[in-house]
């Protein structure tokens, strides 16, 4: 579940979206492209298409299942989707450094992973 | 060999069931808290043919007044029992 | 297929006994499994008693919003959790088969219960 704890707002276009403590969405509905590039633009991160495809990813994971996936699992659902030349921790590590699972899940819109390290 | 410690009564819950059909040939069943009323003579045949792998704990069948009542295939041991019986068992499972 | 042993099963088992939206205890057992898997540990998963309504199909959320376990079952082979065995007794006497299942299961009868404990180093019970 996302916090409902509203720490600060973002703005995306003049638009103010609540984050939590942790720079994940209040509200999930909130999400957009946008969201995105501004939340990447807070930690100076450039998003490509390598970056969007896995955001993709972790959207349709959150579709099907309900809830944002640990790394293992993302590897897995990267790999299944985009093959297995992605399908790799190494890949994910070099697109969302520190830890793929939660800023791939933040960028993407999704409640923090509950399992992550 | 598993130790199964179950703190159910089985005219409370049907988990003793569930106990009992994942037991293994050399398994204990120890009965704890609440457990212990199945140790009396009227309700230890809930537990079928367990000779000499059913167990009960001392503390609790005192503490409910029912040490002197309990059936004699019934073995009473206290805590430093219950610490024994978990050594010599591969790992403690627990139904509740 | 179904007949390799549950000696070959996994490190952790996990049995579940009780029934989706009644309480949390399906869902904390889940979420251990979870856990356990997301950190590399091979899980299996025993539905026992109750716990194997966790398992029927076409089920939903809960009238109160309690979320569904559908979801989540589905999830299972996400994080490789692909053992799922169930007590058969259990769905004899609720008159389930197999097929009622969201997922493929292998149902066990008393003798193999007691096996699949014994396979297992770790045995958490939910």
């Amino acid at each position: 579940m996302a916090s409902s704890e509203i720490y600060r707002y973002l703005d995306v276009l003049g638009k103010p979206v609540a984050l939590d403590p942790e720079g994940f969405l209040i509200h999930l509905d909130d999400w957009s492209p946008a969201v995105a590039e501004a939340l990447a633009a807070e930690e100076s991160r450039t998003l490509t298409d390598e970056h969007w495809e896995v955001i993709e990813v972790l959207r349709d994971f959150y579709d099907r299942f309900e809830a944002s996936p640990a790394m293992r699992p993302l590897v897995k659902a990267v790999g299944q989707a985009l093959g297995p030349e992605k399908g790799k921790s190494l890949h994910l590590m070099r697109l969302f450094p520190d830890s793929p699972a939660k800023v791939g899940a933040r960028l993407a819109g999704l409640p923090k992973p509950a399992n992550c390290l | 060999m598993i130790l199964h410690t179950l703190n159910r009564s089985p005219t409370e819950s049907r988990v003793y069931r569930q106990a009992l059909a994942a037991m293994g040939p050399d398994d204990r069943l120890l009965l704890i808290e609440d457990g212990v009323q199945g140790a009396l003579p009227s309700l230890v045949r809930h537990f079928g043919e367990l000779e000499g792998r059913l167990f009960a704990l001392r503390e609790d069948l005192e503490a409910r007044g029912l040490a002197g009542r309990c059936a004699a295939e019934v073995l009473v041991v206290d805590a430093d029992g219950f610490v024994a019986l978990t050594e010599e068992a591969d790992k403690t499972v627990s139904w509740f | 297929m179904q007949h390799d042993s549950v000696e070959t099963a996994g490190e952790l088992l996990i049995i579940l006994r009780h029934a989706p939206h009644g309480s949390s205890w399906l869902r904390e057992g889940l979420d251990a499994a979870l856990v356990a898997a997301a950190f590399g540990r091979q899980v299996t998963l025993l539905f026992c008693g109750e716990g194997v309504t966790a398992l029927v199909a076409e089920q939903t959320a809960g009238p109160l919003g309690q979320k569904g376990t559908q979801p989540t079952l589905e999830m299972l082979a996400m994080y490789d959790i692909d053992t799922l065995l169930v007590d058969q007794q259990a769905l004899d006497e609720r008159g389930l088969t197999a097929a009622d299942l969201l997922l493929p299961v292998r149902p066990l009868a008393p003798p193999q219960l007691a096996a699949a404990l014994a396979a297992h180093p770790l045995v958490l019970n939910f």
